[in-house]
């Protein structure tokens, strides 16, 4: 017993920055969620607000839309990607390297560029389209109501894909060359070496790497508020930014710590449902 | 079942040759065994028999059809691998019917021929593990059922029982002769290991720096070796070898001692030649030539012994029990009918009489 004490007070100095790093932010929060600015107990006030506010549901389903739209393509892609990056061919380790540069930029820069590009009037992108006549007149990417939460999705897949790829191109490597060639004595061809050797093997890292993506995706604000601020119409209004516009928009801290709260709430529940779904796979427990 | 035909077949990787046109002809059901140090490309022909690598040069047919273009798949083989290379994510079962699935077979059948292989293989109690569930020996036997449930043309074998245990390795190699004998399918296995050459083998091809040294029944080559390569690999201990030449119909060796070779070798008066004898073919005898003991090794049914004789250490096997301590003096006859004469410059053997 005396050797645990001694082991608590150790570990004293570390547990006591990670209180004040997250108890505190988290407790701070809920108490802030009960009070109004002036710092009265306020009950459920604002949690009855916030819910009655217009915004919200759209935020929700806004949000539904972002994290199952980025999370399913950067999967997509960026298993593709690995699965191409792990072939031979000439100038790949430059193929590699490049693949690399969306997610290195810093995301309020990407952000910036894109906004530029998808510009309606200067930007390349309707340029390129107008030019050879493909389109007849400019999109309003970011002001269309119907293409700009594609558009932000679409710029999310190509901010994280090569994460993805990444991750998923370490767990590739680490497969025996052998099972590969046994593959292809047993007759598999190269989309049957994937889907029976490689995508088993990487099984594991995808699923990891999604529990990530998921949980940035729900946090994400850099890319959407960079370039649209939650519009046009609260078109790409997501949870996380209506949280931060509540409080520093409106400054109603109150009840943008209820919604918090509420969010953190049903992150908590995603999260867990995924890991039981998913991540636990009986036939491989080791 | 089908044979084999290795047409002076060569390996480059740019310009460097490692196989220098092999030529080996595997009859129908025939069990042939590649053996070599490591590095001497057994197990770079084992893969272009495969399919694995390409074929720079020459034609491998399998069954009169040449197989140089075509995918491993198209060419009726199944390999085992050193590594086993189990589908770690697969039961025994689905690892066993994975080749018949690819291939479309109805499940019905490959449920069947899955059953009777693990029947044959006594794995039908782990149809359902997976690999990292069993021990070496069961995987190994795996990945001869996966092989097998295919019932191949050829089947090939690369250094299947290097990951095992000495034991275990034993058993596995009748069980792989048993196998063999049932089924009577082509058979390619490559090891390193001469005793597993000598103990399996129909037919054993020795190789060495991408070349064939010699190609022959077990006994022929330790009988009857080609040259110094194949005297020194095929055997354990291996033959003995002592350098000197050939003086008024005698042995004369590089110290100084006179030994009565065959007559034949009169012929070669002046040459300067290698005589081989095997441990087994010594025999103490008092009226031998002088020879000091260094060191004694029974092993309970023979006794090895490290012994000095003209310069050379040379070691002896005894099959009576003796008693003898390092550092004293024995004297050693050869068995006459069992001396090798090599040629020192080009290392062949040179025959005696007629009939080796």
């Amino acid at each position: 017993m005396q050797k645990q004490s001694t082991g608590y007070l150790f570990i004293l100095p570390a547990l006591m920055v990670l209180g004040m790093l997250i108890a505190y932010p988290v407790a701070y929060t809920g108490l802030l969620s009960v009070t109004d600015n002036a710092g009265n107990f306020v009950g459920l006030e604002n949690f009855r607000r916030v819910l009655a506010a217009r915004a919200t549901p759209i935020a929700f389903w806004n949000t539904l839309w972002w994290v199952l739209g980025s999370i399913i393509f950067q999967v997509l892609f960026g298993v593709m990607a690995a699965i191409l990056l792990n072939q031979n061919f000439r100038g790949r380790a430059i193929v590699r390297s490049v693949t690399l540069v969306p997610w290195v930029v810093p995301g309020i820069v990407a952000a910036t560029t894109w906004a530029w590009m998808l510009h309606t009037e200067f930007g390349i992108i309707n340029y390129m389209l107008t030019a050879p006549g493909l389109i007849d007149k400019p999109i309003g990417w970011l002001t269309n109501g119907n293409t700009v939460m594609p558009v932000m999705i679409a710029i999310n897949i190509w901010k994280m894909f090569p994460f993805v790829a990444i991750m998923v191109l370490a767990g590739l490597q680490s497969i025996p060359n052998d099972l590969y060639e046994a593959a292809r004595i047993d007759g598999a061809s190269f989309w049957e070496e994937v889907w029976y050797v490689m995508l088993p093997q990487v099984r594991s890292v995808i699923v990891a790497i999604t529990l990530l993506l998921v949980i940035w995706a729900l946090n994400h604000i850099t890319i959407i508020y960079a370039i649209t601020r939650g519009g046009p119409a609260n078109k790409t209004l997501i949870t996380p930014i209506q949280i931060f516009r509540t409080a520093f928009d409106g400054m109603q801290f109150g009840q943008a710590a209820a919604l918090s709260v509420m969010f953190f709430g049903v992150a908590i529940v995603i999260v867990f449902i995924y890991i039981r779904t998913l991540a636990s796979n009986p036939e491989e427990a080791r | 079942m089908a044979p084999l035909t290795i047409n002076d077949v060569r390996k480059s990787y740019g310009a460097l040759e490692v196989l220098h046109g092999v030529n080996i002809d595997i009859t129908d059901g025939e069990f042939v065994v590649l053996v070599g140090p490591s590095g001497c490309g057994k197990s770079t022909l084992l893969r272009m028999l495969a399919g694995l690598e390409d074929i720079s040069a020459g034609e491998v047919s399998i069954g009169g059809r040449v197989v140089n273009a075509l995918q491993p798949k198209e060419r009726d083989i199944a390999m085992v691998f050193q590594s086993y290379a189990l589908y770690p994510h697969m039961t025994v079962k689905q690892n066993m019917g994975f080749s018949l699935k690819l291939a479309r077979a109805p499940k019905q059948d490959v449920r069947d021929r899955v059953l009777d292989v693990a029947k044959t293989l006594n794995l039908e109690d782990y149809l359902q593990r997976y690999p990292r569930q069993l021990s070496g020996g069961q995987r190994q036997r795996v990945a001869m059922g996966r092989a097998m449930v295919r019932n191949p043309e050829v089947f090939l074998f690369d250094e299947p029982l290097s990951n095992l245990d000495a034991k275990l390795r034993v058993k596995m190699r009748s069980e792989i002769k048993q196998n063999h004998h049932r089924l009577k399918t082509t058979t390619v296995y490559v090891t390193h290991d001469q005793v597993e050459a000598m103990t399996m083998a129909d037919k054993i091809v020795v190789m060495n720096a991408g070349r064939v040294e010699q190609v022959g029944s077990p006994l022929e080559l330790y009988d009857r070796p080609a040259n110094i390569f194949v005297a020194g690999f095929i055997g354990s201990p291996a033959m003995n070898l002592i350098a000197g030449r050939i003086v008024d119909g005698h042995f004369l060796g590089s110290d100084g001692t006179c030994m009565a070779v065959p007559a034949p070798a009169a012929r070669l008066e002046g040459q300067e030649v290698k005589l081989g004898i095997r441990p087994e073919h010594l025999v103490i005898d008092p009226q031998g030539h002088p020879a000091e003991v260094l060191t004694v090794e029974p092993t309970g049914s023979e006794t090895l012994v490290l012994m000095q004789l003209a310069g050379h250490e040379i070691v002896g096997v005894f099959r009576e029990r003796i008693t003898l301590a390092p550092g004293k003096p024995l004297s050693l006859s050869l068995m006459p009918d069992h001396i090798h004469l090599f040629d020192t410059q080009t290392g062949l053997r040179i025959p005696l009489s007629p009939e080796n």
